[in-house]
């Protein structure tokens, strides 16, 4: 299975959830269904621009690479690797994520207080066990460079967001 | 050693007279330090005062203002409009049973800071149309902020500047949350007692729950939802200044009043309940309130329930006869 679109889904995915994040708590309105939106697209766009870092890291070890196909078969591989983990914590914060919305009050509290709170705390964790991942996999280091590279990419979306657009409460 | 919240310190309010008073940082932090609390001294340290050393008062509202804004994504997250609704639609209920139904109600939520709640059951209509929605809160700058919020989003609704233990709006039903870990020792019976004597015909305030998980999850999600240190710091200290049950229900037992809590400790799930109520009822509505409640009223408890399993842990005696006097007046 090739691994990009998945990661790519996933990292865009996560991009307009940090920009929603950058922007909550800012605004003490109570109707902000425009302005939520409005800060997931901006997440998505900073984050669509910032992916592009991983994926011409990856397009520049294939280029200088003296066996192309050798070289894409390990960054596949180290991609599938480093997809693990950030597949089980997209599927947590999926579970999290319904049962807030689903369930009532009480028990959706209860996915905000033990899911979706820790699960925000533990992104850099998560990209690190995904880079572990790529290793173990038998990415080698191009794949942890990609790995590195693309992390930090998702991981900047939020503080820019917040920086660039909700740096003072609206 | 006493735990102290940076907000309670950096912001003093004469309550005569309502006015703002001056507050020396270096004051501040040594309180804080004296506390044991170095973290929070820093905090306030690094605050803006001017060359008498006084807080800038305008850059402390700002800080207030943005730290409750944030404040209010953890009550929008955690749902507490619709924790609150749970309890005070049955109220109203059980209100309306007893005063009409054509009656005209208010609802004070005191404390309100940028009124959240107010604004939140304004925008909902979440209980009905005739409970007028008033907030007070001892600080100027939320109120006057809380104000603005409501009027950018024509709410119907308003905010008074005023203290809680005296006053300004009379109410049908008070409520509060997040405000009565601020009320130490006597306070908090004078809190109750204020309301009590007064025309208002239940009292409905909501608190963090005190259990041994609160500090811990207060933590954890102050850390992963709040930013500024200040907001992180009085999070936690706020779980760990929670009251008991045996404390609030003490507190709560005024004459005239039947002090119920609703959900205490042991009849609720310490991971889904964040914040719970202590109830006081003129104890005529007692059974309207029940009957509305439903299934739901075996979480309402009085006195009599903290002691029926063994004495609790403090002032066996004094609660066996503040159970049997509420139970006397109902
Ligand atoms: C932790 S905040 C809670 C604010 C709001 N109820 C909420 O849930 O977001 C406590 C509020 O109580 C207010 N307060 C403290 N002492 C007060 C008093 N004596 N009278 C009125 N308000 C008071 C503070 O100004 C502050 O806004």
């Amino acid at each position: 299975m090739n691994p990009v679109l998945p990661l790519a889904a996933l990292g865009l995915v996560d991009a307009a959830f940090s920009g929603f994040r950058a922007y909550a708590g800012r605004d003490a309105r109570i109707r902000k269904h425009r302005a939520v939106l409005r800060a997931s697209l901006r997440g998505l766009a900073v984050g669509a621009v910032l992916l592009l870092a991983p994926a011409l890291t990856a397009g520049a070890v294939l280029l200088l690479a003296e066996d192309t196909d050798r070289a894409y078969g390990v960054l596949a591989d180290g991609g599938t690797g480093f997809l693990v983990p950030i597949g089980a914590y997209a599927l947590a914060v999926g579970l999290s994520l319904a049962a807030y919305f689903a369930l009532p009050y009480r028990a959706s509290t209860l996915s905000m207080v033990v899911g979706l709170g820790p699960l925000t705390l533990a992104r850099p964790l998560v990209v690190a066990g995904a880079c572990a991942g790529a290793l173990v996999a038998g990415g080698g280091w191009t794949s942890l460079l990609v790995g590195v590279v693309a992390g930090a990419a998702v991981l900047c979306v939020e503080p820019y967001v917040h920086r660039r657009w909700y740096a003072f409460p609206v | 050693m006493p735990h102290l919240e940076i907000s309670d310190l950096i912001t003093v309010t004469d309550p005569l007279s309502g006015a703002r008073m001056p507050v020396r940082r270096g004051d501040v932090v040594r309180r804080l330090d004296e506390a044991g609390d170095p973290r929070a001294a820093r905090i306030v340290a690094g605050l803006p005062a001017g060359p008498d050393d006084v807080l800038d008062p305008l850059a402390v509202d700002r800080l207030m203002i943005g730290v409750h804004t944030e404040l209010q994504r953890l009550s929008e997250e955690l749902r507490i409009g619709e924790r609150l609704v749970h309890v005070l639609d049955p109220l109203f209920e059980a209100i309306r049973e007893i005063a009409g139904r054509r009656g005209r109600f208010r609802l004070v939520d005191i404390g309100s800071g940028l009124g959240y709640l107010v604004r939140w059951l304004a925008s909902t209509g979440a209980l009905g149309p005739n409970v007028e929605l008033i907030g007070v809160d001892l600080d100027a700058a939320l109120v006057a902020e809380a104000d603005r919020l409501a009027r950018a989003e024509g709410l119907d609704c308003r905010f008074v500047h005023g203290n809680a233990f005296d006053l300004p709006e009379i109410a049908t039903v008070y409520v509060s949350t997040g405000v009565l870990h601020h009320f130490r020792g006597p306070a908090l019976a004078e809190f109750f007692e204020a309301q009590a004597d007064s025309q208002a015909l239940a009292f409905c305030h909501f608190d963090i729950a005190a259990t041994r998980l609160a500090p811990v999850g207060a933590w954890m999600f102050h850390r992963a939802r709040m930013r500024h240190p200040l907001g992180r710091h009085d999070g936690v200290v706020s779980a760990r200044r929670a009251h008991s049950d045996e404390t609030l229900l003490r507190a709560a037992t005024v004459p005239g009043i039947r002090p119920l809590l609703y959900e205490p400790k042991g009849l609720s799930n310490p991971f889904c309940t964040t914040l719970r109520p202590v109830l006081g009822i003129r104890p005529y509505l007692e059974d309207p309130l029940r009957q509305a409640l439903g299934r739901s009223s075996r979480r309402l408890v009085g006195a009599e329930h903290l002691t029926r399993g063994g004495p609790p842990r403090h002032d066996a005696a004094s609660w066996s006869a503040s159970g049997a006097a509420s139970g006397a007046g109902r």
